[in-house]
């Protein structure tokens, strides 16, 4: 048999279940937010580093213009300092979609698929090795080309020459960019396959493992020696890359979704600190009395403390057993997800016991430093203050301004009754000040949180529309050499829909250094400058962009300044064109991703310079409707116009592609960001529900006093929706403010881990104007409830309730 | 046994120019003004008073629920007035047993578990023993057959027997009970009268605050306050002498 105490506890915790199933929800929810994110993000770095180990990832890739075979291949494997190499043919091909629609396909032929030493492909369902004359798609790319395995799709070569290939099989090659990101699919087929396409044998990209895979500078050099050799062969590279050294392609991406979900993490751990600590304070004030009885029937703080510690344990291990496995469960869907997305393998879902562990921490040991805080507090009121019903309406409030404002006395307008009310309830929101503040808090966190996150999502976009900005055309088409001018534009204005036409030229260029070494190539874009271009700048990082009249100006990729410190902004630049050295002055450098250098010079003195007056490579249009379908339209009559006249088309980008690739990009974060919204809401709306009722309930005396005075059900309901309101309201308004440096702080971060630099800010408010309608909503709700619960009590349930 | 006032043994309780005064928005109240007041072992002393002179905050003061402004209070030659809310909540668990005006009973515990917990705290009896006792105290007052019940199912005055029944639980030497027959019936009320009477023979000593001028005159002393202070004291004989 139990001592009287326990008895107590028990009846405590579980005679009152609406009680306990609130505190246990808005202890849980927390946790839960807390636990899904700590889990996921170690799941996904762990299955991102197996992932990438598993496939024996490349140092670097070196492409070739020219063809080469086996035997230039084992005498870079030879080479001291390789480790490792091996190649493909990579063709720039177009598939055609179950809709019709063009796209491009980038096609790789390995030589024998059993035996790929480096960045390894292998199966995934279906046939493999890919039999003759079918093929294989990379998993990722399935969902893009709109097909299945069993389909069977057209593929046209750059040699025109156009095949109907089988989709044996899908194949998994987490070495490339997921296909939905980078917008373009992979298919995989062998020689053979190749020949009957009417193409030569050979490869064109070579794939090295370094000696010391892990030191980056170190593998540049190796991957430097093998171009240096390469183009000693005679071979032209007119690309090479060093990859990072174990990491996937989508690495800096994912990076940065994990630190997002790391500061959320951290975000939530506040969070869930706070509910947890707002719950505990709030049942020890509503026992206040209790306890004052207990302590002068004897008790000693000893013993009630421990009473109450046991009791707070209880609610944290109830809290705890539903949000580990939930959170646990959580983390897994949520990494599948994003595995799946980003294209690589979880290995193991197992969770960290680090996160239960801190899960356990806060859920135990938090709630108890929080009940000995008041505890501690409560040591210095005698017992008869605490069962004194004179420390109802002792409450501290009339001293400060705030107070006086709210009792609004002064204000004139509150003798119109409805606000005279309104004020009441906020009157009331503020009389147990601790309270309110913790409440606030919480979901002034959950709010800056939310906003925040809607602010990323804005911020991303706007980015995106930075990114393309420049690219002031609806459609830009690359065509497989150079045209007159003229007959470009010419031929293009005659498609009904095409308003306006501008030409650029593309030339390769070197950088010669001071000591006559060079770099490898880098292209150069010569847009023409005029007002109506319809190329404006991209982002320009220092100086300016190109002007009008600008002769050997040049525009570089800010890293480009880094990487090689011979040039400055302002000084001059060595670039060896068509075979000749011509020097320019750096008069600006843009943000730009750099692993594909380029460089931005003026049309008119380029093709001055280089005899092409009037030639051009590329042609941009700008369409007379901008909607994605008029564009679509357009562009395909004009790409079938261009055939017809003989102009051949070698890639066509729209505005549209280029947005939805940089989005499909941020695609996975947007979503993440989402589902951490919702969370948040969850967590938020959940917290100010436990809280509200809390309150309530703490108040069901009052509830039954003004009943047994008079006022109606619904009176005193709207009494505690009110006040439900003006806390959500508050919470909102601060949210609202506190989300501009988080959301600044998040916009930093991630732009940093994704792209060097930060995000362009934006603050979202249609984020902003739909948290107010949750919390709104959320606040009604969670007052609603327990305010009904409490008015259909009768007064002496009521009264005889503690 | 010497009952009177003139008791050459110290008393059990000395209240010494005990001032108390409550400071609230509406401003301060002087509850108590110096109030002097020697009760002694065996006594039944009765206080009276109007509503608002001071005799729940007596009672809280001698207690030790409530500190005073300035005074000193002595329990068995303990300084109360020094102690704090720790010290004096085991002086109280050992030797007093209070009764509320307002009962302030658990809601969550049931009747017996009620009259079970201040054994508990004072880790006096096996828990078989606390049940056997507390049920025979709810024998003496008469709700034992609503042993199992909440106190909220109780009447007034079942629950004000209930608080009394919880004061004895730890067999204390002194006994303090504000308003203990205000919701009583006249039978019960003098039912309740005779446990005390019976507790006072045991030598023990019982405070009883009562406006009540019949029950007012069982005890063998009454204190009458006036505004904070003891307007006379008079003697009466010992009911047994
Ligand atoms: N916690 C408190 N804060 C402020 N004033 C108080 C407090 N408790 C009591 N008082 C005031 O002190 C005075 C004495 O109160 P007390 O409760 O001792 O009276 P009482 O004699 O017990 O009255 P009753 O017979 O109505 O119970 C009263 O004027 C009361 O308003
Ligand atoms: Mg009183």
């Amino acid at each position: 048999m139990l001592r009287a105490r326990w008895y107590k506890v028990i009846n405590d915790l579980f005679g009152n279940k609406t009680r306990t199933l609130l505190i246990v929800l808005s202890m849980s929810v927390g946790l839960f937010a807390l636990g899904i994110i700590l889990s996921a993000r170690t799941i996904l770095s762990e299955g991102l580093a197996e992932s990438f180990a598993a496939i024996n990832p490349s140092s670097g890739t070196v492409r070739t213009t020219e063809l080469f075979d086996e035997e230039f291949l084992e005498s870079v494997r030879s080479m001291k300092d390789v480790q490792e190499a091996d190649a493909r043919r990579q063709i720039s091909a177009r598939v055609r979609t179950e809709l019709g629609e063009w796209k491009n396909l980038t096609v790789f032929v390995v030589a024998d698929y059993d035996d790929i030493r480096v960045n390894k492909v292998s199966s995934q369902s279906g046939v493999w090795p890919p039999p003759e004359r079918e093929m294989l798609i990379e998993r990722a790319a399935l969902s893009v080309i709109g097909a299945q395995v069993g389909d069977v799709v057209l593929v046209r070569f750059p040699n025109d020459t156009e095949r109907k290939i089988l989709i044996a099989g899908s194949a998994y090659d987490p070495a490339q960019l997921p296909a939905q990101i980078d917008g373009t699919p992979y298919g995989y087929i062998t020689f053979d396959t190749l020949e009957w396409f009417g193409e030569p044998y050979g490869f064109n990209e070579l794939h090295v493992l370094a000696t010391h895979a892990q030191d980056k500078d170190w593998a540049q050099q190796v991957v430097n020696h093998v171009k240096d050799k390469a183009e000693k062969s005679g071979y032209t590279i007119p690309l090479s890359m060093i990859a990072e050294p174990g990491q996937l392609p989508m690495n800096d991406v994912l990076q940065g979704i994990l630190l997002l979900m790391g500061l959320l993490g951290v975000l939530s751990l506040f969070l869930s600190i706070f509910l947890v600590v707002n719950t505990v304070s709030a049942l020890l004030t509503q026992q206040k009395r209790q306890i004052g009885v207990m302590k002068a029937v004897g008790g000693s703080t000893f013993q009630i403390l421990g009473m109450y510690l046991v009791m707070v344990l209880a609610y944290g291990v109830l809290a705890l057993l539903i949000a580990i496995p939930l959170g646990m469960a959580g983390a897994r869907e949520l990494s599948s997800a994003l595995a799946v997305f980003f294209n690589f393998e979880i290995y193991s879902t197992e969770v960290p016991p680090l996160t239960i562990k801190i899960q356990v921490v806060i859920g135990l040991i938090l709630p108890v430093l929080a009940s000995l805080i008041p505890f501690i507090s409560s040591l210095r009121i005698s017992a008869a203050e605490a069962m004194s019903i004179y420390s109802i309406s002792k409450g501290r409030f009339g001293k400060n301004w705030i107070d006086q404002i709210l009792s609004g006395s002064n204000l004139w307008f509150t003798r119109d009754l409805s606000l005279r009310s309104l004020l009441l309830s906020v009157r009331n929101t503020f009389r147990n000040k601790g309270r309110l503040t913790l409440t606030l808090i919480t979901l002034t966190l959950g709010s800056a949180t939310f906003i925040s996150v809607f602010n990323v999502r804005a911020s991303l976009s706007s980015t995106v529309e930075d990114m393309i900005k420049w690219f002031n055309c609806d459609t830009m088409l690359t065509l497989d050499r150079a045209y007159r001018a003229e007959r470009l534009n010419r031929e293009a204005l005659s498609v009904p829909g095409v308003e306006k036409t501008d030409v650029w030229i593309q030339l390769p260029t070197r950088l010669v250094r001071s000591d006559d070494s060079e770099s490898g190539m880098i292209y150069m874009f010569a847009p023409t400058v005029k007002p109506d271009s319809l190329i404006v700048s991209p982002t320009i990082a220092e100086g300016r962009w190109l002007a009008e009249g600008d002769d050997n100006a040049v525009v570089v990729p800010s890293a480009f300044l880094q990487d090689e410190p011979e040039l400055e902004l302002g000084g001059n630049i060595v670039l060896k064109v068509n075979g000749k050295e011509y020097t320019f002055k750096i008069v600006g450098t843009y943000i730009g991703m750099a692993f594909l250098p380029v460089v931005y010079a003026n049309y008119d003195y380029m093709t001055r310079i280089t005899n092409r007056i009037g030639e051009a490579d590329a042609l941009m249009i700008s369409t007379r409707d901008h909607d994605p379908v008029s564009v679509d339209a357009a562009t395909s009559m004009l790409e079938a116009h261009f055939e017809s006249v003989g102009i051949r088309v070698s890639m066509l980008t729209t505005i549209n592609m280029e947005r939805r690739d940089a989005e499909a990009s941020f695609d996975a974060i947007v979503a993440l960001l989402l589902v951490m919204a919702i969370l948040l809401a969850l967590v938020g709306g959940l917290g100010l529900m436990g809280t509200m009722s809390i309150n309530v309930l703490e108040r069901t005396r009052e509830i039954g006093v003004l009943r047994a005075i008079g006022a109606s059900n619904r009176g005193v309901a709207m009494v505690f929706i009110r006040e439900g309101i003006v806390i959500g309201l508050m919470s909102w308004v601060m949210g609202a403010i506190l989300a501009i440096p988080t959301s600044q702080g998040l916009n930093q971060a991630l732009g940093q881990a994704v792209m060097g630099v930060p995000l362009t800010y934006s603050y979202s408010l249609p984020g902003m104007w739909l948290w107010l309608v949750v919390v709104v909503l959320l606040s009604i709700l969670a007052s609603f409830i327990p305010a009904r619960t409490a008015s259909r009590l009768t007064v002496r349930e009521v009264l005889a309730y503690e | 046994m010497n009952l009177s006032i003139d008791n050459p043994s110290p008393p059990l309780i000395e209240l010494r120019s005990v001032v108390k005064v409550y400071n609230s928005l509406a401003g301060s109240v002087m509850a108590l003004n110096c109030v002097s007041l020697q009760i002694f072992q065996g006594e039944f002393l009765v206080v009276t008073g109007k509503s608002g002179s001071g005799k729940t905050t007596l009672v809280n003061i001698i207690t030790g629920l409530d500190r005073l402004t300035s005074g000193e209070v002595w329990v068995s030659g303990s300084p109360m007035h020094r102690f704090g809310t720790e010290k004096a909540a085991r002086l109280r668990g050992g030797t007093m047993g209070v009764v509320f005006q307002s009962f302030e009973l658990l809601p969550t515990l049931t009747v017996l578990q009620n009259v079970m917990l201040p054994m508990d705290f004072a880790r006096r009896y096996s828990v078989w023993e606390q049940r056997k006792r507390a049920f025979n105290l709810l024998e003496q007052v008469d709700i034992a057959d609503h042993a199992k019940k909440q106190p909220s199912a109780l009447s007034g005055g079942q629950q004000q027997r209930l608080a009394i029944a919880r004061a004895m639980a730890n067999d204390p030497a002194i006994l303090v009970a504000d308003e203990p027959t205000g919701s009583l019936d006249s039978a019960t009320a003098a039912a309740v009268m005779g446990i005390f009477e019976g507790l006072v023979q045991e030598g023990r000593t019982v405070l009883m605050v009562t406006h009540d001028k019949d029950i007012a005159k069982r005890g063998s002393r009454t204190a009458t306050l006036v505004d904070g202070e003891i307007a006379d004291a008079q003697i009466k004989e010992s009911l047994h002498a």
